[in-house]
């Protein structure tokens, strides 16, 4: 145990009940007895129960700024408290994602990092609980045992629950971290996204001895959930609160010529507002909102633009764009030298078009501005501290002035995790003009047409192969507009401050793992703004969308191993392995083949066709490596010609994360990732014109339905010699590759594009 | 504004309302019941289902007014619904089988759909008691006037739930 800690008793506490243990310090941040100095809306960490309390009724509150997005994440944090407390995970309830009610929690991604901030903090708890056990029953506290928050030793045995009874105890736990704060020279245009983290170093349960994690603990909120008691952030509404829906421009680069005027007299109590090109109707009836926005929007005029390539062109729109390198990794001059000696060398471009996170309820903010300048918010977002400092900044108010209250919402997919995008900035605009809290519900449509979306991008690859068919060298560069406008809609169209943002990636552009250690590999990013990137709404606003850079630059590389395998004659899981030396990937591979019913043959299938209505059949692998986790995904399809439709009939997933903590929510993440991955492989495209996007319903912008899906079936084993690593993600990274190459193993053909549309099917097939 | 007359969970609730507000905006704004959830506001996705005499309707595209006499059932009401049907009485710990099976097979990520999934999941099970897994995918794909959709892809959890719940409600 860390000497730094101290253990003060402070006898009893009027309230009583709950030992509380608090963070000590913010380090940037002087600390006052009535809060944290100039930050009165946020926790003060030295007062208050900010990680964890103890009721001695026996409920345990946990507090994190990271929320659940619908990963499961509560589900793990609290199996990880209960784990190094020795409690039963049931009792605990998590707080979770809000500014003043939790610790700054950071990004969505790195669930890792808060999981390893509260073991932690519920490691040092069950010291002082034991010091205190061991007072209490005369027993040395290395003779105490715990059992679901039963302390145990000579004989005797107190519980937690009146360990805590009316008592307060206040524990140091060093963090480290600041607030997120404007600033120009990152990327994303914030810094201090990260969250805090507990520097101590409690000694941890060791992994052989976990009871907690591993099991298939039953994610808190899912009854919820299912019994329509869990309040969504769409869910809110406060006294006097007025209904807002959104006009938007006519296309990306429009600006406001005159709002449409309102017929009263149809429209009673509603109301037009316009800030810049920023023009919503308000009403205190939603229905009356909509309607009258509807009417207003058929009679706004706006400015024509047309700045936009329209989506067929994009990637020779990409082609064209001026680039920066971001990142680049390997010896680029020895690869070409590699390549220049190869036996067969096979070049290749593989692109994709936009795609989008495409939540199934739009985006929804209420916020309400008060006379004093301060605004609160309710919203999803993944990052309520980044959001704070958005919003902030965009309102010229101090960043303690904004609070911002999470609750769950649909979805987002990574949209969030900076704290931009999304309807908060309208919210809190309208409600500082018109000083009443508003509610901002975007439309399906204006979320499928305005939201940030993940780029469109294309990679040049090269893989030269020697005479015996071994890899001698693959080259990928892949050219992506950046994916990290954290910037808010509203903003931008109201013309106030926002993010100063830029092209430069702020996490680094290079996310590709190269697995296949056996053969040397370069590869490198390159950067440019958003298409469009002038216009006044940003234009194609990119944003980070699960398994984020990793996900498109492993298209690309492992498409072409795909290639690379056929050409050597390889079965492609053999080809695979051959490369590779790492048994954990190995063990994977062969698990995964024995479970999918995979038979080893090069691909393309001897029957493979290109022609003809009867369908013909494939199957194929793609790996992906992502946060310390092995992911594999195997795929068979069925290509019908003619038609040009592609069909997934079977799936298989097998994953290598270390240690699982909940094999059911693993289970499930990686079911789900593959139905993602199914339906980039497939269907999703964001198509516009010259002026605006027109991918905006589900007939428009298609995902996947449940007939589209196969049993999907998991493989995984749970081990001790690994640690813990991320497995939220990543099966929507490794599924579209294996359709990709079950493709090619059913036709004889490489798609080198996603996704598998019946026009552009049957374009390359009759190519 | 006109009143509606209207049967919401068993109860009688009389609402003030344009005649074509769509139900959905009566029954989270003005009676509270936020378990049913705006999705795509044009028929596309599922996620906004409620039962209007047992038969999934589209609460974001169905007039008020059209459902006078109707009895209609959300997520909120699917306790009753179950404990009507098998006249027990209903209490706070009543759940329909298929809130049981949902519960117990785990099947949200997000939730958001979940609600307008369950609804959907009560009109199948009502039609076809024992449905098969090829019913149950069909059913949820190709019902009018559109697939449930779910972003997170819970698909292969929502099929195993509707099979267990159907046994659930068999027994």
């Amino acid at each position: 145990m860390d000497n730094e800690l101290t253990l003060t008793r402070r006898g009893f506490v009027k309230a009583g009940g709950a030992l509380f243990v608090g963070a000590a310090v913010f380090p940037s941040l002087a600390v006052g007895a009535a809060g944290v100095e100039g930050h009165p809306s946020t926790m003060d960490a030295t007062k208050l129960a900010s990680w964890l309390e103890l009721h001695d009724d026996g409920r345990i509150v946990v507090r994190t700024g990271k929320t659940e997005t619908g990963t499961s994440a509560s589900a793990f944090y609290a199996q990880a408290v209960a784990e190094e407390l020795d409690v039963d995970p049931a009792v605990i309830t998590m707080v979770m994602g809000s500014t003043d009610d939790t610790p700054d929690g950071g990004l969505s991604a790195g669930f890792l990092g808060g999981a390893a901030n509260l073991k932690k903090v519920a490691a040092m708890t069950r010291v002082a609980l034991l010091g205190l056990a061991s007072t209490k029953l005369g027993v040395p506290v290395d003779t105490l045992t715990v059992t679901k928050g039963v302390v145990s030793g000579g004989g005797k045995s107190v519980r937690y629950t009146e360990l805590v009874k009316g008592q307060q105890l206040d524990l140091a736990i060093p963090v480290t971290g600041d607030f997120p704060k404007i600033n120009p020279k990152d990327g994303i245009g914030l810094s201090g996204l990260l969250g805090l983290r507990v520097t101590s170093n409690p000694t941890l349960k060791p992994l052989k001895d976990y009871a907690v994690i591993g099991q298939s603990f039953a994610r808190p909120g899912i009854r919820e959930i299912v019994t329509a008691k869990a309040q969504y952030s769409g869910d809110v509404s406060l006294p006097g609160m007025l209904h807002a829906r959104m006009v938007r421009p006519a296309t990306l680069g429009s600006t406001l010529v005159a709002a449409g005027a309102l017929d009263h007299a149809k429209f009673p109590t509603a109301e037009v507002v316009t800030k810049g090109n920023l023009v919503a109707v308000v009403s205190p009836n939603e229905w009356e909102a909509v309607q009258a926005a509807q009417a207003v929007a058929a009679a706004t005029t706006w400015t024509p633009w047309s700045g936009l390539p329209g989506s067929d062109k994009v990637t020779a729109a990409l082609r064209a764009a001026t680039w920066t390198p971001a990142e680049k990794r390997g010896d680029a001059a020895k690869i070409d030298a590699a390549l220049a000696g190869a036996a067969q060398v096979i070049s290749a471009t593989y692109e994709q078009p936009y795609v989008r996170h495409a939540p199934m309820g739009a985006f929804v903010a209420l916020a309400d501005a008060k006379a004093d300048g301060s605004v609160t918010l309710y919203s999803q977002t993944s990052q309520a501290q980044g959001a704070r400092a958005n919003i902030a900044h965009t309102l010229g108010i101090p960043f303690e002035k904004v609070t911002i209250k999470w609750a769950q919402g649909p979805g987002q997919y990574g949209r969030t995790t900076y704290g931009g995008d999304g309807a908060m900035a309208d919210a809190a605009i309208l409600s500082t003009l018109l000083k009443k809290p508003v509610r901002v519900q975007w439309t399906m449509p204006e979320d499928l047409a305005w939201s940030s979306a993940s780029p469109a991008w294309y990679a040049d690859v090269k893989v030269g192969l020697d005479a015996t068919g071994h890899m001698v060298g693959l080259k990928s560069e892949w050219y992506q507009p950046h994916e990290n406008d954290a910037r808010m809609l509203g903003a931008l169209l109201a013309g106030l401050p926002t993010l100063p943002t830029g092209p430069v990636s702020g996490f680094g552009a290079l996310h590709s793992v190269w697995v296949y250690e056996q053969s040397p590999a370069f590869e490198a990013a390159y950067v440019t703004d958003n298409l469009a990137g002038n216009a006044v709404s940003g234009g194609l606003r990119g944003n980070i969308m699960r398994t984020p850079q990793q996900r498109q630059q492993n298209y690309a590389v492992e498409g072409i191993i795909t290639e690379a395998a056929a050409a050597a004659k390889a079965d492609p899981v053999e080809f695979r392995i051959r490369h590779t030396t790492n048994d954990v990937f190995i063990n994977l591979m062969k698990a995964t083949a024995a479970k999918h019913g995979w038979t080893p043959r090069p691909s393309p299938n001897p029957k493979a066709s290109r022609t003809g209505t009867t369908p013909v059949t494939g199957r194929g692998v793609g790996v992906v490596m992502r946060s310390g986790g092995w992911w594999v995904a195997m795929a068979d399809v069925e290509v019908t010609p003619g038609t040009g439709v592609v069909k997934v009939t079977a799936m298989t997933v097998g994953v290598d994360v270390g240690k699982v903590m909940n094999p059911r929510h693993l289970t499930s993440m990686m079911q789900g990732g593959a139905v993602m991955g199914v339906g980039e492989a497939l269907f999703e495209e964001v198509t516009f014109d010259t002026g605006k996007v027109t991918s905006t319903d589900w007939t428009k912008y298609r995902i996947p339905r449940m007939g589209d899906i196969p049993e999907i079936k998991t493989i995984f084993t749970s081990r001790d010699d690994r640690g813990i690593n991320g497995g939220g993600e990543a099966a929507n990274a490794s599924a579209p590759v294996a359709i990709m190459a079950a493709f090619f193993d059913a036709t004889g053909v490489m798609p080198r594009r996603i996704p598998l549309a019946p026009q552009y099917v049957k374009s390359i097939l009759n190519a | 504004m006109p009143s509606y007359a209207l049967t919401i969970n068993g109860a009688p609730r009389t609402v003030t309302a344009a005649a074509d507000t769509p139900l959905i905006y009566v029954l989270r704004n003005d009676l509270k019941l936020t378990g049913t959830r705006l999705g795509c506001g044009l028929s596309q996705c599922g996620s906004c289902a409620v039962l209007a005499d047992g038969k999934e309707i589209r609460s974001c595209s169905t007039p008020v007014s059209r459902l006078v006499g109707k009895k209609i059932h959300t997520v909120e009401g699917l306790p009753g619904l179950w404990a009507g049907k098998k006249g027990i009485p209903e209490t706070a710990d009543t759940l329909h089988p298929i809130q049981t099976a949902w519960i117990e097979e785990q099947v949200p990520q997000c939730g958001y759909c979940q609600s307008g999934m369950m609804m959907a999941a009560a009109d199948l099970l009502g039609r076809n008691p024992n449905p098969t897994l090829a019913q149950v995918k069909d059913a949820f794909t190709n019902t009018p006037p559109s697939p449930h959709l779910c972003r997170c892809g819970t698909y292969n959890g929502i099929a195993a739930a509707v099979l267990k719940a159907a046994k659930l409600m068999r027994a």
